[in-house]
């Protein structure tokens, strides 16, 4: 596999919202609008890239039967060091997503890809896996925001064009369920051509 | 004096410096978390073995029990660990790493224990064991149970009624699933995307739950 | 890598004891700035909630302490005129979905009225999309309350009877807000020296209406379809 088809897989071959069905939970708890998507989508790329590397730094020294524990540590130092950052540095964006950031250690996809993926190649290809994979659960995850914004909220990146009088099941839980439900129908739909 | 709508507790409050909030009864919570706020179809937390162990009700059932019990276990040592070594040594910002390293080591263990003391229940709760680590409603649970200042007794039963409603969504999500396996679903709604629509519609129905007790 | 005990130990701690290393070292490093840039935060804060004004700030402090909260009262002064009061206050006696909610609201004093010119959500934990577009400029909850006086309002949402129009699915989150302003006004009451005592909150022509928001406010924790 090319270093370019490492990026460009998470989009559409290997995403992992709609084809890997990974990381389900904050993809269906924090996309109730378009920009809250988004932001999880970047916070779990960035976290996904450096523990990628730094697991595919360690691989070759990690016994096997250690090896998901030791993963885990390095992941939850990892959102533990980016949210302390991000509070200190950049502050507005942290008052943004703060809430989203613990979330990201029980996401999956990040221990998924370290076992499928960084666990067994070099490190630029971890990083790249990590892009690649970061950009496909960003993509899907705004996708999946902006359905329920609209549909729920009458609005789109919090500009709103019909207040009050959509549906607001969608930004609810059991919206949440249908929208993933009926775009993953669509993707695979789209995909398969 | 001001004619003022401020509540006569929020005056006491000033007056006294001190406020008393009304302690939320075990059965609030007991009923808020398995109900209410189910822990798969509302909170949104353990979706993954909900999608992916869910199409037996035997299973799921095991499923269930086995995350019970971690749950029960984790929530006695990670309180115990919060309140005897993370908060006396200022290290609160070490708990995401603490909980979840406890967590992997608690399956581990029990999965060990298991297979030596009681055979008959590791053939029936085994295979789901390892699965547990990767449960986000355990961790989920534990750091919920600490920013809610449960007490210890609070704490476990909140975490063991959480574990009874994942069961419990789990159980019902199979029930209908095994019915689904038999029904001519369209093509492309073949598989997960069938199950997440069957799951909406369960979230629907536990939106009823709503106003039954007030929240813990 | 083949297991053995001990490599596996070996392993799990080493890498554990760098990691817990690394984090205690980024905490250090950066447990100075946070702290400075929540106090900046709340500096800005008191001056967004007030009107603006000439010259330098005064600012007088004044703190009361309940249980674990705090409510501060900042008397902001110019050119030795009253500007206004800008008050951080917690829901005290009623929580949020998520956490307590933390507000700096702002009273200014237009004939002998405490009319509130400004609300800033300091914390919340609330969802996103529902609760938490209490942070969204000019939302249900900012407008029931900015430019009203302080003395009308009934600290309850629309539905229970009160003065506030709460976020669409958030009722636990709306009321929790009217809360944080509810002990706001009594802080700036208190500030003053104008509290009322608790007899007199009971007692006279406002007894009924306080005998209903108390109930109010145990009802407000059911909250609506939502669970919110």
């Amino acid at each position: 596999m090319s270093r370019l088809q490492l990026i460009t897989k998470g989009i559409i071959k290997e995403n992992p919202t709609f084809v890997l069905i990974l990381g389900m939970c904050p993809t269906l708890g924090v996309t109730s609008s378009a920009i809250n998507g988004m932001g999880m989508g970047v916070a779990t790329m960035a976290v996904l890239i450096m523990s990628n590397m730094v697991i595919s730094m360690i691989k070759n020294i990690v016994p096997d039967k250690v090896r998901i524990p030791v993963f885990i540590v390095v992941i939850a130092s990892f959102v533990t060091i980016i949210e302390m950052l991000m509070k200190a540095y950049v502050p507005s964006l942290y008052a943004s997503l703060g809430v989203f950031i613990p979330l990201i250690v029980v996401n999956c996809i990040i221990l998924g890809r370290a076992e499928a993926f960084a666990s067994k190649n070099g490190v630029i290809d971890s990083a790249l896996d990590g892009v690649g994979i970061g950009l496909g659960f960003t993509l899907s995850l705004t996708a999946i925001g902006a359905v329920r914004e609209i549909l729920g909220a009458g609005s789109i990146f919090g500009y709103t064009f019909a207040a009050d009088v959509m549906p607001l099941l969608f930004i609810l839980a059991p919206g949440g369920f249908f929208v993933l439900g009926y775009l993953m129908v669509m993707f695979n739909k789209i995909a398969k051509r | 004096m001001v004619e003022t709508n401020i509540s006569r507790e929020v005056i006491q409050g000033f007056a006294t410096g001190t406020i008393s909030v009304e302690a939320i009864t075990l059965f609030a919570v007991v009923i808020g978390a398995i109900f209410v706020n189910n822990v798969v179809l509302s909170q949104f937390l353990g979706i993954c073995p909900f999608l992916g162990v869910s199409s037996k009700v035997n299973t799921s059932l095991g499923m269930g029990m086995a995350v019970t019990f971690v749950m029960a276990l984790s929530a006695v040592v990670t309180w115990s660990l919060q309140t005897f070594v993370l908060v006396p040594f200022g290290i609160e910002y070490m708990q995401t790493i603490v909980f979840i390293l406890v967590i992997a080591s608690l399956v581990q263990m029990v999965e060990i224990v298991l297979k030596k003391v009681s055979p008959s229940l590791y053939q029936a709760l085994g295979i789901f064991l390892p699965l547990i680590t990767t449960n986000c409603a355990v961790l989920g649970v534990a750091i919920i149970s600490v920013q809610k200042d449960f007490d210890l007794l609070t704490s476990v039963i909140y975490s063991v009624s959480i574990a009874i409603g994942f069961a419990l969504a789990l159980v019902l999500f199979a029930g209908i699933r095994e019915r689904l396996e038999v029904e001519d679903v369209p093509q492309g709604m073949r598989g997960v995307p069938i199950a997440l629509i069957t799951a909406g519609l369960l979230a629907m129905a536990f939106m009823g739950f709503a106003n039954v007790v007030p929240l813990p | 890598m083949k297991s053995t005990l001990k490599n596996m130990v070996l392993v799990l701690f080493g890498i554990t004891a760098i990691a817990a290393l690394l984090v205690g070292l980024v905490n250090d490093i950066t447990k100075n700035t946070i702290a400075q840039t929540e106090q900046r935060n709340k500096d800005l804060a008191k001056l967004e909630v007030l009107p603006e004004f000439e010259g330098e700030p005064q600012l007088e402090e004044k703190s009361r302490k309940i249980g674990d909260f705090n409510i501060n009262v900042t008397i902001v002064k110019a050119q030795d005129q009253l500007v206004g009061y800008a008050v951080e206050a917690p829901s005290i006696t009623s929580n949020g979905y998520g956490d307590r909610i933390y507000l700096m609201v702002g009273f200014v004093e237009q004939e002998g009225k405490a009319v509130i010119n400004g609300v800033k959500v300091i914390s919340q934990k609330e969802t996103p999309g529902l609760g938490a577009n209490m942070t969204n400029e000019g939302n249900n909850l900012e407008r029931s309350v900015v430019g009203k006086d302080a003395a009308e309002l009934k600290f309850a949402v629309k539905k229970k009877g009160g003065s506030f129009d709460a976020l669409a699915g958030a009722t636990i989150s709306s009321s929790a807000y009217a809360n944080a302003i509810e002990t706001a006004y009594a802080g700036y009451l208190w500030a003053k020296g104008e509290l009322p005592s608790a007899e007199n909150a009971t007692s006279g022509a406002t007894k009924s209406t306080q005998e209903s928001e108390t109930n109010d406010e145990s009802e407000a924790q059911k909250g609506d379809l939502s669970n919110e």
